[in-house]
C-alpha cells in the first residue's frame, strides 16, 4: 500500500474512532501509562527503585509498612509524614567547627518512628546533634565520632544513639514515682522529643507542635575531614503516595517502575504471540489439506505442554533475564488464538467475497492479508487484551519462586511479595490494591480498545 | 437480438468433467470404494463473441459448478476450456491472472460477494490494485467514477464512500457489475445475478446488464434456474440435468418447441400470471425429484423420471447431443416417437 | 360466500427500534372465508411475513400490536392470555408453514421424533397412537411411512417441505398460513407442492393464507389476492379482477405484473418500477407509492388514499382508481 493511502486510511479510522467513548477512555489510560513510563525518573521519589528494588540497604531508612500519607486526611490523629530535611543553615563556629541547622515543622499527633542523620563523610569527625524544641528547651540527643571514613555514607539513628540522652531529658520533668517506668516504657526517642515535657508522660504523651530546629555540630580538626550531602531523615508513620511495604520499599516507586515492565511483558508477549497465532491459524485454514494437518500437529504439541512447570524448570536452570522470560512466554502464548482463528478463517474462507476476490485475480497474500486478516482484528485485540494480564501473572508466578529477573521490579512481584508477607491479613491494603488494580486496569484498557476497533472494523454492528 | 449466431467463438468447453470425492476420515478410507459426486459429467458448448448464453438447470444440475470451472475457481477432473482458441485448463499462475482480467464473474448474492468492510470505492479499486492498473489516487478515482456511471449509479461520488450494507440489493448488484467492468473484460459469468433482487427492480438490473453488454460488446455466460428471465435475457440456452446438457439451442426455439421431455416438464411447471387456474391441478409430465449426483442412473440419466422411458433408455449408452437443425440440439433418443 | 373464519380489522403492528417505530403493518383489514385461499403478495419489507406471524399472535420482537383486531371465528385473539392462545388458537385453529422451515429441522433427530414432539406437546398422546397419526399424515402429503426413521439431511428439499406441511396440519387447524412455501424449491418440485396443497385444502376443508413475492405463482393458487405495499393494502380483489383481461386497478399491481417475466410470451422489453420501497419509519406523505408511481398527481402527494371498494369485492387504495 502506498503512503498516501495509508495516511488516508488512518485518518478515516481516527475519524471513526473519535466517536467511541470507551475507546477514547482506553486510549487515554494507555497514553497515561506510556507517559508515566517516560516520565518515571521525574515522578518517583526513589529514582533507583527499578534497579535496586531488592537492595535492602537502598530502603533501610524508610518506615516499615507505613500507610500512604494521604490517610491523614481521614483520621483525627495525624501521623508524622516521612520526609527528608535537606536544606541546612550552615554556620562556622570557632576553628574547625560547623553547625548545620535544620528546621522541622511538626504538626502531628503521632510522632515519627525515628530520625536519622545521614551523609557522606571522610576522616574522623566528632558529631553532636541537638534538638531545639518549640518550648525553648534544647536536648542534646546524639554525641558520636565518625572514624576513619573515606567517603562512605554514615547513618546515625536517634533511637540507637540517643536513647539514654532522651530518657535523661524525660527524667527531668517526670514525677519521681513514675521514674521506674521510664526505663521500661515503649515510647521511643522520637516520641519523647516531639511530646510535651511534663509529668505523667509515661501514662500518655501529648504532642508538642511547632517549629523544631535540629542542630548538627561537626568538628573538622582532622585535615581529611569533610561532610557531603548531610540530611535529616524523618522516618514517618505514614509515607509517600502509596505507603511502604514490610521491607520498607516505597510502593509508589515500585508500581511506577513496574509500569514499563508490565507494558513490556504484556504487550510484547501478547502482540508477538497473537500475531504469530493469528497468521498461523489463517494460514492453516486457508491452505487446508496437508498443510493444515501438519500445522495442527505442531499446534497440538505446543498446546499440550504445561506452561508453568516448564517455565519454572527453565528459569531454575538458566536464571533468565526478562527478555528470555518474554521469549519463553511467547513460545507458549502463541497457541492461544490459533484454534479460534482457524475455525473463524475456515468460515471466512467460504464467503462469496473471497471467491469473488479470487475471480478478480487476487493472490494468496492479498486474500489472507486484505480480506481475511482484517476480519480477525477485533478478535486479535480481544485475545491481546486477555493475554496481557496472563503474561503479567505468569511472569510474576516465576518471580514468586525467586526465579524471575532479579534486576527489575514488576507488579506481579510486588503482589506476590505482598501475599507472601501476609499483607492482606495484616491489613496492608496499600500494598495489594495498587498493583492488583493496575493489572486489572491494563486488561480493561486493552479490552476497551478492542471493543472500539471491533465496532469500527465491523460496520454491520453500527446499524444495530 | 444481437449478433448471436454468427460471431466467432470466444469460449469453447470440451467434454468438461468435475468429480468431487467427499472428505473421508482416515479409517473410512480403508472401507468401501469412495462415493464420487459427478457434479459435471461431460459438458460441451461454445459461446460466440457478443452472445448471451444461458445455462439453465435445477439445483444439483451442475450449472454453478460449470460456471466455477469456466472461472477457473476450481480445476476440472478432465476436459478442456478454450478461450479465444487457447487452452486455459492448465495454465500457470500469471496466465490465470491475465485470464481472469478478461473473464469476470458476477455472483448471486451481491451482498456476500463484497467484503463488508470495504467501502464501494475499495470494492471497485480492488481489481485495479490486483492487476496493477493506474497508479495514483486521482486516476483510479476517474476509473471508479466511470464504472459507476456505466452501471447508472449516479452521482457516483455519493456511492463511493458508502458500505455495501447501506445500498439496496439492486444497487449492490450494480456495484458488483461495475467491479467486473472496471477491468474491461471480454466475457462475464453471471451466476443467478437477479434471483435475490426484488421483482420490481429485477428487470431494471437485467436492462442495465443488457445495455452494458451492447455498449461494450461483452459476452455473457448467464447461469440461472429461471426460464422466464432466461427467455427474456439470453440468445441461446443450454438446459442441464444431473451434470449434462440435455438440450441446447436458441432460447425461443427451446421454449416454444422443446424436444427433450425434461425441458418440457420444466416449461410446464413454470407458473403464469393469468387467471382461471386456481381450481385446476397442474398436469406434470414427470414425477419425483432430481437424483443425487453421487448416484447417477445408468443409461439415459433422466430415465428414472421420464414418462416416455423404454427399456432401451435404461440399457443402452447415454445418448449424445443430436442436431435438430438450426442449432437446436437435444439428447433424447425417442424424441421422434414422443413428438 | 360461506362463513368468515378469520377477520383482520385495522391491524397495526409496529417494530420499535432505536431509530424509531417501523410501521410494518399500518391499518390493514381483510377477511378470509372458510375454504378460501387468500394470497398476500408484495416486495420484501412490505409486511407480508409480519402479517403471517401476527395472525398467530406471535409478532417477532421488537414488534408490538398497536391497534386493531384479529378475529378468529369471531373472537378477538389480541387481548387473549398466552395460555389461552396456545390451548385454543395457535396450531389448533391457525397454523403456519414458516419461510425456510424445511431448513430448520433439527439435524440430530429423526423426522419421526420431531413430528412426535408437536403431537405430544399439544395432545399428550400415547406414543403408539401418535405414530399411527404420523404415518397417516405422511400418507396425506405423499411420503412413505419409513420417512420417520430418517434424518433431515437424507431427505430432499421437497420431501422436507412435505414433512413441514404435514406437521402444520396435525392439529386439524382451519387456517394454514403458508409463508413462501416454495421459494427455495425448484420449479418442478414447486409445482408438485402446489398440487399437493390444492389437494390437502379439499381433503381437510382448509383455508389458506398464501404469502409470496411471486405474482405468477399467486395466480395459480389464490382465490383472492391482497397486494401489499409498504405496510398497507394497495389492492385486494378476486383472481379474475387482478389477473383478468381488464388488468388490475392499482398502478403498483399493474407495474408489478408487468415486471413479472412470462415464459410463454416473448417480450422485447420487461418493465420495472424505478426506485426502492420507502423507509417505514418515516413513510412519505400522501400515498406511500407516489414517489414511484407514474400516474401520481398532486392529491397523491399530500393525502393518503383510503382502501375503498371500486367494484363489488374489489378494493383499492388509489386516488386514480376512485375517479
Amino acid at each position: 500500500m502506498k503512503l498516501d493511502d495509508a495516511a488516508f486510511r488512518l485518518k478515516e479510522f481516527w475519524d471513526e474512532f473519535r466517536k467511541e467513548r470507551n475507546g477514547l477512555v482506553g486510549l487515554g489510560i494507555l497514553a497515561a501509562a506510556i507517559l508515566a513510563v517516560f516520565l518515571e525518573p521525574l515522578i518517583i521519589p526513589y529514582p533507583e527503585a527499578s534497579s535496586r528494588w531488592r537492595d535492602i540497604t537502598y530502603w533501610q531508612d524508610n518506615s516499615k509498612s507505613a500507610p500512604p500519607a494521604w490517610t491523614n486526611l481521614f483520621t483525627a490523629r495525624k501521623s508524622a509524614v516521612a520526609r527528608t530535611l535537606q536544606d541546612a543553615r550552615i554556620q562556622d563556629r570557632g576553628p574547625g567547627e560547623k553547625v548545620y541547622t535544620y528546621t522541622y515543622d511538626y504538626d502531628y499527633n503521632r510522632a515519627p518512628y525515628d530520625l536519622l542523620v545521614r551523609g557522606e563523610g571522610s576522616g574522623n569527625i566528632p558529631l553532636t546533634v541537638t534538638v531545639r524544641r518549640p518550648d525553648g528547651v534544647s536536648v542534646e540527643i546524639v554525641r558520636y565520632v565518625l572514624q576513619d571514613l573515606a567517603g562512605q555514607t554514615f547513618r546515625l539513628s536517634f533511637s540507637n544513639e540517643g536513647r539514654s540522652n532522651a530518657l535523661e531529658f524525660l527524667r527531668k520533668t517526670e514525677r519521681p514515682e513514675n521514674a521506674a517506668q521510664i526505663a521500661t516504657m515503649s515510647y521511643g526517642v522520637a516520641e519523647i522529643l516531639f511530646s510535651k515535657a511534663e509529668p505523667d508522660f509515661v501514662k500518655g504523651p501529648k504532642p508538642l507542635t511547632g517549629r523544631y530546629e535540629i542542630e548538627v555540630t561537626a568538628g573538622f580538626t582532622d585535615p581529611r575531614a569533610s561532610i557531603e550531602h548531610m540530611e535529616i531523615v524523618v522516618v514517618g508513620r505514614v509515607s509517600g503516595i502509596l505507603g511502604t511495604d514490610s521491607m520498607k520499599r516505597d510502593i509508589f516507586s515500585g508500581v511506577v517502575a513496574g509500569m514499563k515492565w508490565a507494558l513490556m511483558i504484556g504487550l510484547l508477549t501478547s502482540i508477538v504471540s497473537v500475531l504469530v497465532g493469528v497468521f498461523y491459524g489463517i494460514t492453516a485454514a486457508y491452505f487446508g489439506g496437508r498443510v493444515d494437518s501438519v500445522m495442527m500437529l505442531i499446534f497440538d504439541y505446543f498446546i499440550s505442554l504445561p506452561v508453568l512447570p516448564i517455565l519454572i524448570v527453565f528459569s531454575a536452570v538458566y536464571k533468565p533475564s526478562i527478555w528470555t522470560i518474554i521469549a519463553a512466554l511467547i513460545l507458549f502464548f502463541w497457541v492461544g488464538p490459533v484454534k479460534t482463528v482457524r475455525s473463524m478463517a475456515l468460515q471466512i474462507k467460504e464467503e462469496t467475497y473471497i471467491e469473488a476476490a479470487k475471480a478478480l485475480g487476487a493472490g494468496h497474500g492479498r486474500i489472507i492479508f486484505r480480506h481475511m486478516a482484517p476480519l480477525l482484528i477485533p478478535y486479535s485485540f480481544a485475545s491481546m487484551a486477555l493475554a496481557v494480564p496472563g503474561a503479567i501473572v505468569y511472569e510474576s508466578s516465576v518471580s514468586l519462586l525467586g526465579l524471575g529477573d532479579a534486576t527489575i521490579v514488576s507488579w506481579g512481584q510486588i503482589l506476590h511479595d505482598a501475599l507472601g508477607s501476609g499483607a492482606v491479613l495484616s491489613g496492608l491494603w496499600w500494598w495489594v490494591v495498587p498493583p492488583g488494580l493496575l493489572i486489572a486496569v491494563m486488561g480493561m484498557t486493552f479490552a476497551f480498545l478492542g471493543f472500539a476497533m471491533d465496532k469500527i472494523l465491523h460496520p454491520k454492528l453500527k446499524t444495530r | 437480438m444481437s449478433n448471436g449466431i454468427d460471431g466467432d467463438v470466444i469460449l469453447r468447453v470440451d467434454d468438461l468433467k468435475k468429480y468431487f470425492t467427499p472428505h473421508q476420515g482416515f479409517l473410512q478410507s480403508f472401507g468401501k470404494v469412495r462415493k464420487v459426486v459427478r457434479a459435471v459429467d461431460g459438458v460441451s458448448f461454445e459461446i460466440r463473441r457478443g452472445e448471451i448464453f444461458g445455462l439453465i438447470g435445477e439445483s444439483g444440475s451442475g450449472k454453478t459448478t460449470t460456471g466455477k470451472l469456466v472461472m477457473k475457481l476450481i480445476d476440472p477432473t478432465s476436459g478442456r476450456i478454450l478461450f479465444n482458441g487457447r487452452d486455459v485448463t492448465s495454465i500457470g499462475q500469471a496466465e490465470t491472472k491475465e485470464y481472469r482480467r478478461q473473464v469476470q464473474m458476477i455472483f448471486q448474492d451481491p451482498y456476500a460477494s463484497m467484503n463488508p468492510r470495504f467501502k464501494i470505492r475499495d470494492v471497485l479499486e480492488e481489481p485495479l490494485e490486483i492487476h496493477r492498473i493506474s497508479g495514483n489516487r486521482a486516476e483510479r478515482d476517474t476509473r471508479v467514477v466511470r464504472a459507476l456511471t456505466e452501471v447508472k449509479l449516479t452521482p457516483p461520488e455519493d456511492f463511493m464512500g458508502r458500505f455495501p450494507h447501506m445500498l439496496s440489493g439492486g444497487q449492490r448488484q450494480r456495484v458488483a457489475t461495475a467491479r467486473t467492468l472496471i477491468l474491461n473484460p471480454a466475457m462475464l459469468v453471471a451466476d443467478e445475478p437477479v434471483s435475490m433482487i426484488d421483482l420490481s427492480t429485477r428487470a431494471e438490473i437485467l436492462h442495465m446488464m443488457k445495455d452494458v453488454q451492447r455498449d461494450l460488446g461483452l459476452t455473457y455466460l448467464y447461469i440461472t434456474h429461471d426460464l422466464s428471465t432466461a427467455r427474456y435475457f439470453t440468445d441461446r440456452i443450454a438446459v442441464m440435468y444431473l451434470g449434462r446438457i440435455v438440450e441446447m439451442g436458441r432460447a425461443d426455439d427451446i421454449i416454444d418447441h422443446p424436444a427433450h421431455p425434461y425441458t418440457r416438464a420444466l416449461i410446464e411447471a413454470v407458473p403464469e400470471p393469468v387467471t382461471g387456474k386456481v381450481d385446476e391441478v397442474k398436469e406434470l409430465p414427470i414425477s419425483g425429484e432430481i437424483p443425487s449426483p453421487s448416484n447417477i442412473p445408468p443409461g439415459c440419466r433422466f430415465h428414472t423420471r421420464c414418462p416416455f422411458a423404454k427399456e432401451e433408455c435404461r440399457a443402452e449408452a447415454e445418448p449424445e447431443l443430436m442436431d435438430l437443425g438450426g442449432g437446436h440440439y437435444h439428447a433424447c433418443r425417442r424424441w421422434k416417437e414422443i413428438g | 360466500m360461506s362463513e368468515t373464519i378469520l377477520q383482520v380489522k385495522n391491524l397495526k403492528l409496529y417494530y420499535h427500534t432505536s431509530k424509531g417505530s417501523v410501521k410494518a403493518l399500518d391499518d390493514v383489514s381483510f377477511d378470509l372465508a372458510a375454504g378460501e385461499t387468500l394470497g398476500l403478495v408484495g416486495e420484501s419489507g412490505c409486511g407480508k411475513t409480519t402479517m403471517g406471524t401476527g395472525l398467530l399472535r406471535m409478532p417477532t420482537p421488537p414488534g408490538r400490536f398497536e391497534g386493531g383486531q384479529i378475529l378468529v371465528e369471531g373472537r378477538d385473539i389480541i387481548p387473549l392470555p398466552e395460555r389461552e392462545i396456545r390451548k385454543d388458537v395457535r396450531w389448533e385453529k391457525v397454523s403456519m408453514v414458516f419461510q425456510g422451515a424445511m431448513n430448520c429441522l433439527t439435524p440430530v433427530y429423526t423426522i419421526g421424533k420431531q413430528m412426535m414432539e408437536t403431537l405430544q406437546e399439544h395432545r399428550g398422546m400415547e406414543k403408539a397412537e401418535a405414530q399411527e397419526l404420523i404415518k397417516e399424515y405422511l400418507g396425506y402429503v405423499g411420503l412413505p411411512a419409513d420417512v420417520t426413521a430418517r434424518y433431515p439431511h437424507e431427505l430432499s428439499g421437497g420431501m422436507k417441505q412435505r414433512v413441514v406441511i404435514a406437521t402444520a396440519l396435525f392439529l386439524k387447524p382451519r387456517v394454514v398460513i403458508l409463508d413462501e412455501p416454495t421459494t427455495a424449491l425448484d420449479v418442478i418440485v414447486q409445482a408438485q407442492i402446489i398440487n399437493l396443497l390444492k389437494k390437502l385444502k379439499k381433503t381437510f376443508d382448509l383455508s389458506f393464507i398464501f404469502i409470496t413475492h411471486d405474482l405468477a405463482l399467486e395466480a395459480e393458487v389464490s382465490d383472492r389476492i391482497c397486494v401489499m405495499y409498504a405496510g398497507k393494502i394497495a389492492e385486494l380483489g378476486s383472481n379474475e379482477q387482478i389477473y383478468g383481461e381488464k388488468g388490475p386497478a392499482h398502478p403498483y399491481t399493474e407495474r408489478l405484473l408487468a415486471a413479472t417475466p412470462r415464459l410463454r410470451r416473448k417480450v422485447e422489453s420487461l418493465s420495472f418500477i424505478p426506485g426502492t420501497p420507502p423507509d417505514l419509519i418515516t413513510p412519505p406523505m400522501g400515498c406511500r407509492f407516489h414517489p414511484r408511481c407514474p400516474k401520481a398527481y398532486d392529491r397523491c402527494r399530500v393525502e393518503e388514499p383510503p382502501v375503498r371498494e371500486i367494484e363489488p369485492g374489489h378494493m383499492a387504495a388509489c386516488w386514480r382508481c376512485f375517479e
